[in-house]
């Protein structure tokens, strides 16, 4: 498995891990409070350190891999995959602002953003398997 | 996600150069040996710069070493 395939799937774990720690508070945010911009910004913190960790241990197991640049077939994964990714978080931005007009509050789009989001990282690391499983 | 219609013969061409492997080929014209193994399994065309160091590398013309296969068949 190439060495950012790993990367994919470790920052992919991550992504999902810390968005499911988030969406066992979604109950609450039919009412969002303080609290919950603190549980959000301790799932950034969470990602940034388990990301972290992760990204270290393989760096340590594939120094020579984690050293080589991106070839041309790589940086072609990536850029597919960011196309995607980017696409997903702009329709999912806009249909964000849309919920304005169903009475959701500021707070709630700023929830929907975030969303939108993740979505668009998990779309784009789990295309970039994809790419790398089924070729580019 | 279909194979490209660009053929190669970049495994024969490794193997009657002393037996080279993947790495080592891949690390001459600078990609890794998980790319070359999908340029040798048609899962993704390299491009003309890289082809043609590919080339280079066995010493043969660049048709050697990929033909295309149009789908129309020769006119």
């Amino acid at each position: 498995m190439p060495f950012r395939e790993k990367s994919a799937w470790v920052t992919l774990i991550a992504i999902l891990l810390v968005s499911a720690l988030f969406v066992l508070h979604a109950p609450r945010l039919s009412h969002p409070g303080p609290g919950d911009f603190h549980t959000l910004l301790a799932c950034i913190a969470a990602f940034v350190v388990i990301e972290g960790v992760a990204f270290l241990v393989l760096r340590l197991r594939y120094p020579e891999d984690a050293r080589t640049p991106a070839d041309e077939r790589e940086q072609l994964i990536n850029l597919k995959a960011t196309r995607l990714a980017s696409g997903c978080y702009v329709i999912g931005s806009f249909l964000a602002v849309l919920t304005l007009h169903h009475g959701a509050s500021a707070v709630m789009i700023g929830y929907f953003v975030v969303l939108a989001f993740v979505i668009a990282e998990i779309l784009k690391y789990g295309a970039r398997i994809v790419y790398y499983r089924r070729g580019v | 996600m279909r194979a490209t219609i660009i053929s190669n013969r970049i495994r024969q061409l490794r193997f009657e150069n002393g037996e080279m492997t993947q790495q080592q080929l891949g690390q001459r014209i600078g990609v890794t040996r998980q790319t070359l193994n999908a340029i040798e399994l048609g899962k993704y065309s390299p491009s003309l710069e890289a082809a043609f160091r590919i080339a280079e590398v066995f010493g043969v013309p660049l048709e050697q070493v990929f033909q295309y296969k149009s789908a129309q068949g020769p006119s």
